[in-house]
């Protein structure tokens, strides 16, 4: 999870800070605007990259809503007096914000490639409107004549038209959007962004409303970008089209993984990097003839190189000084040796009423009736290629059924996508372990735990931390991963991995456990240990699981169902299965009796 | 060329995971030259994995894998593939987007030493229901014969031994027998094959030997009369 | 209605060319997995190399012929050098990389060709129009052009359907894996995709060259338009390319006489009624 910087960082921003302080009165009037310039380009950068760092989300037209802030700052600005710099700034910061909410609600609807193809066209598609009608003045451009000031009871607060407040205020604005990002990434609504970054599937599962999430997201940044926009404005009083070309956000996009994606601090090195690369490839004293007039190879060669080369950008080499960040804060601990108190939970009972799911001529599943009783362990077993992952998936949401229903101590759950489902108690483990690799055992378990807390719009810890953070403590203590709480996730080894998945499902406050495959891939004591951990908790959660394990499953198990080719073809205590002619006969072939022996 | 080496496959010691799911344990296999080798075991205890770590789809992390005594720890499956070795995966693999004959015909090729033991026409002998259906795209066709489509292509490839997994699932009596029918011609025909399945009357008619696996281990090796003499063994691995 | 006939074929034309460049998009894509930004570069060097390959030869149809080999194996050296290494890498990393090949090419394109708009006149034995109705003709070139652009599409078609290579490249878009299995090295596959797709990309520039001038701008439009199409078709999918095309081309020549403004909002507005209504596109595999 997004931490603290590390005292070099520290450091190193401090005199960066104090040297852009310095620089009015070091530097010339040039000086001074082209410092401008990359403090409003820095904004711009840090906005996207609480979409690509934070987020995982790869948007391609982010520049369209720097331009279209820049626009509104045109919009609202009078021809030929001072504008109100304070309507100029809202407005840069609602026409992206809203331009933003556009694009994203349909953009999220999509993926991967086609995400960042809607982006891309949704960026031009605003750039064709800015560039072909003249909404404002098409390709020539338009003109802010006279930059906006702050009057109040007419005394002038602050005025754009003096470079050196410009600077000062642009320089505070850059501090005031890093912390203020800093601290939404930080908080409850920031940790579920990053949580969908490194796992999306595992969110729903858990009950987050990804979609709202990422868009919400989308809107920020697309705000803090239009504000960028309009600040960019009232540098040089003009505005083109080509600020909101794919060209620019595929630069931004540069400067964000040059500096280092998901730091915040890493993009604002990325940007300053990169246009001082630029200029250093443009000098020709300093490079030469050929170079400099070839800038652009050397910029691209570059990147190339910084690509296939080093993954964390600039940030990365805060490392090499030693630095490790400071570990990230999960909510405050609880005392993990603390008497574990489990609450009472309800009995609940898990049913299917002839339930199936086709994909295409392949019935997967088939009118599988079933009751699954409160408090209990049930196995599902079966041959290979009998169902029993598409029916589990049917069970939890994942995908819908074809026909029939699923039902939840009676009432009708069919059809209710995952994260639905998980909010009324319903919690699974998948056959391929699911977890959160980049994130400590404790902040997978938070991430469990906050999904049932509050709103989508938590910005704090405060109301809910407490809770939080004896939820984790118990889930853990009873998972036996106390005292692996900050360790890496994908660190650990798979019995430990599997573990976790349990032991979120606990913190996730879930009734009913679905667990596909829990044990695979573990050794004989890790296995006993798991065993010896679901029958724990039978005590008050429904449990369904998916085994090949027998032993393990004999164990566990207080019913055992057998599914063979999507079928119910038994069901019942573990004894009676094991005696029966046809659970055998589907396990062994034809011509098996019942002993075993074969003729 | 150098003498054949005794074993077609032989897999010393190896480790593979899926991610950190370690799932074959220092395991040792080997497949003699034109011997029937049955894979058992329920599922999840490394049968598909196996057999794909053979093929270099999913390679070992640790250990060695021998084809024809060459060292092709590593290896990329195509090399694996020419070096001997034909696949008949769970899923079959059919190109849907190619037609019934082009699927056939895709690994056609002269086998060791230059034999062409397998010709077109001769699957076509074997199996008419192909050449009946060869203009049919590859996703036309029943579940029976889209297993002989996959057998038949791995043979057109004249592999010195066929790796098989689940060799009748979901197919109905009648064309299981055939399938066991055809399997026993291309044993005959000396094609060394490891062959999956869960049908333990077939499978101890027609092999030589049976390893049984458990969590990735090898939990028995040998003989069909040494299976048939231990019905308690079979349950405990096999059953339920 | 003159009018509407011209645009028609214009249209048409339009949509052939760009069905040829978005056909190499497609297939990089789909057989692939690799988001190439650098796309429309491969159009745009070739529209400038048939400037120089024409005025080295005098005719465009023998710049075609020197182009398409040239085109290829820079095609197949560029994929050794860069793709290769993407196979495996997310799509940040991949429209990262090739979207700083889209700055090196276009520097190359600047110091070769220079940044003024050039262009070359159709050959002399196609400079004429001839008459389709009474007051309307239609240049010769552009009609041949549209044959051209149909007969190499006519020509992918029997490559994809009937030999052995368009075989291996139709099993490894559904079935990289087994390809392998059945002793086939896919990476030798992938260099030739991949140089196809620049060689057409290539010929498309070409192709355009005396339609229309070659501008430092032009890679840009090429690449959007080919997303567009590949998104409206489906990726993977030549018919879906040849479809997509073909409407994009005929939204775009209407849509620029009819309500310049706002064609190429049209386009996109297109590609969102498709990725609402059919999320794989037209022909593509969900």
């Amino acid at each position: 999870m997004l931490a603290r910087p590390s005292l070099p960082v520290i450091v190193f921003f401090v005199a960066l800070l104090a040297l852009f302080a310095a620089l009015p009165f070091v530097g010339g009037p040039y000086a001074i605007k082209f410092a401008t310039r990359l403090l409003v380009l820095a904004i711009f950068v840090v906005s996207l990259d609480l979409l690509i760092g934070i987020t995982g989300l790869v948007s391609f037209g982010h520049a369209a809503f720097f331009g279209v802030g820049a626009y509104a700052a045109y919009f609202v600005s009078p021809d030929y007096e001072a504008g109100n710099l304070a309507l100029v700034l809202a407005a840069g910061i609602a026409l992206g914000a809203l331009a933003a909410l556009v694009v994203g609600s349909f953009a999220m609807l999509t993926r991967g490639f086609y995400f960042i193809m809607v982006t891309l066209a949704a960026g031009q598609m605003l750039y064709s409107l800015f560039h072909d009608t003249d909404i404002a003045r098409g390709s020539d451009g338009a003109y802010v004549n006279v930059k906006p000031n702050l009057t109040l009871a007419g005394k002038t607060l602050l005025d754009f038209e003096s470079s050196l407040q410009f600077y000062f205020f642009t320089l505070a604005a850059l501090i005031a959007v890093y912390f203020l990002l800093f601290v939404l990434a930080r908080s409850p609504f920031g940790r579920a962004l990053q949580g969908i970054r490194v796992n999306e599937t595992r969110m729903s599962a858990l009950g987050y409303h990804a979609y709202r999430y990422k868009l919400a997201a989308f809107v920020v940044a697309g705000a803090v970008a239009g504000l960028a926009g309009a600040l960019f404005a009232c540098i040089d009083g003009f505005v083109t089209p080509e600020l909101l070309s794919w060209h620019q956000s595929g630069l931004a996009i540069m400067m964000v993984v040059l500096g280092g994606a998901g730091t915040l601090f890493g993009p604002i090195l990325g940007a300053f990097a990169y246009i001082a690369l630029e200029d250093l490839l443009k000098t020709t004293s300093l490079v030469g003839e050929f170079v400099s007039s070839h800038w652009r190879i050397g910029t691209g060669a570059v990147l190339v190189v910084a690509v296939l080369l080093s993954p964390d950008g600039l940030a990365g080499f805060f490392k090499l000084f030693g630095a490790r960040a400071a570990p990230a804060p999960t909510p405050p601990h609880a005392d993990p040796h603390a008497a574990v108190d489990r609450p009472a939970r309800a009995a609940r009972a898990l049913s299917t009423e002839g339930l199936s799911r086709n994909f295409g001529a392949l019935a997967a599943v088939s009118d599988v009736t079933i009751r699954f009783a409160p408090n209990l362990v049930h196995g599902i077993i079966g041959p290979n290629g009998a169902g029993k992952t598409t029916f589990t998936n049917l069970l939890s949401g994942a995908i819908p059924p074809s026909s029939g229903h699923v039902r939840i101590d009676g009432a009708d759950v069919t059809g209710w996508p995952a994260h639905r489902i998980a909010h009324v108690g319903l919690g699974r483990s998948y056959q391929r372990t699911n977890i959160f690799g980049a994130f400590t055992v404790a902040e997978n378990c938070a991430l469990a735990a906050q999904a049932r807390n509050g709103s989508m719009l938590r910005l704090t810890d405060r109301r809910y931390a407490a809770k939080e953070a004896a939820t984790v403590a118990h889930a853990l203590a009873v998972a036996g991963l106390a005292d692996r709480a900050h360790v890496v996730a994908s660190k650990m080894s798979n019995g430990e991995q599997r573990q976790l998945e349990i032991a979120m499902l606990i913190a996730s406050d879930a009734d009913l456990l679905l667990l596909d495959e829990p044990l695979a891939g573990m050794g004989p004591e890790e296995t006993s240990r798991v065993v010896a951990l679901l029958r724990d908790l039978a005590k008050d959660h429904t449990i369904v699981l998916i085994e090949h394990d027998m032993d393990a499953v004999f164990a566990a198990a207080d019913t055992l169902t057998v599914l063979v080719q999507g079928k119910l073809l038994a069901h019942g205590a573990p004894d009676d299965i094991r005696r029966n002619e046809a659970v055998l006969e589907a396990y062994l072939g034809h011509h098996a009796d019942k002993s075993g022996a074969h003729a | 060329m150098s003498a054949p080496a005794a074993d077609i496959i032989r897999a010393e010691k190896i480790d593979t995971f899926y991610g950190p799911s370690h799932i074959l344990r220092g395991l040792d296999f080997r497949v003699g030259r034109s011997e029937t080798v049955s894979l058992l075991g329920r599922n999840g205890m490394g049968k598909t994995t196996l057999l794909r770590s053979l093929m270099g789809l999913t390679p070992p992390k640790r250990g060695k894998i021998f084809i024809d005594g060459r060292d092709m720890t590593g290896q990329r499956a195509g090399l694996i593939a020419r070096a001997g070795l034909g696949f008949v995966p769970e899923g079959r693999g059919i190109f849907p987007n190619l037609s019934v004959e082009e699927n056939l015909l895709f690994a056609e090729r002269a086998g060791r030493n230059g034999r062409r033991d397998w010709t077109k026409d001769g699957v076509y002998e074997i199996f008419p229901r192909l050449h009946e259906r060869r203009t049919n795209w590859g996703n036309q066709l029943s579940g029976g014969e889209q297993q002989m489509l996959t057998i038949g292509r791995a043979l057109l490839s004249n592999p010195e031994v066929v790796l098989i997994d689940e060799a009748t699932e979901g197919l109905a009596p009648k064309v299981r027998d055939s399938i066991w029918e055809t399997l026993r011609l291309i044993a005959a025909r000396g094609v060394a094959i490891v062959v999956v399945d869960k049908n333990l009357d077939d499978l101890v008619q027609l092999c030589d030997r049976h390893v049984i696996l458990a969590k990735g281990e090898v939990a028995f090796e040998g003989t069909s009369a040494q299976l048939r003499d231990d019905p308690g063994l079979v349950k405990r691995l096999l059953g339920v | 209605m003159s009018l509407v006939l011209i645009q028609l074929l214009n249209g048409l034309q339009y949509g052939l060319l760009i069905f040829l460049a978005a056909s190499g998009l497609t297939l990089v894509f789909g057989i692939l997995g690799v988001i190439n930004l650098s796309h429309g570069s491969f159009y745009m060097l070739g529209a400038y190399l048939a400037l120089s390959l024409t005025g080295l030869t005098g005719d465009v149809f023998l710049a075609l012929a020197l182009g398409i080999p040239i085109a290829f194996l820079f095609g197949m050296a560029i994929e050794w050098l860069f793709i290769r290494h993407l196979y495996n890498r997310d799509h940040l990393q991949q429209v990262l990389l090739t979207f700083a090949l889209i700055l090196v090419f276009n520097e190359i394109q600047q110091s070769v060709w220079g940044s003024h708009p050039l262009s070359i006149p159709a050959p002399s034995y196609l400079s004429a129009s001839i008459k389709i109705t009474e007051g309307l003709s239609y240049p010769v070139y552009r009609l041949a052009l549209m044959l051209i652009c149909l007969a190499l599409a006519l020509l992918m078609v029997f490559v994809i359907q009937k030999t052995r290579v368009g075989r291996m490249i139709r099993a490894a878009e559904s079935n990289r894996e087994m390809v392998e299995a059945l002793g086939f090295d896919a990476r030798i596959l992938f260099r030739l995709v991949f140089a196809a797709g620049v060689a057409l990309a290539a010929t498309a520039g070409i192709l355009a060259a005396p339609v229309e001038s070659a501008y430092p701008g032009i890679g840009d439009r090429v690449l959007i338009i080919s997303f567009v199409v590949v998104v409206i078709g489906g990726i993977g999918s030549i018919r879906g390319a040849f479809v997509g095309s073909l409407l994009i081309g005929l939204a775009d020549a209407f849509g620029k006489v009819f309500v310049p403004q706002f064609s190429a909002i049209i386009i996109y507005a297109l590609m969102a009624l498709v990725l609402v209504m059919r999320p794989a596109g037209l022909f593509g595999r969900a």
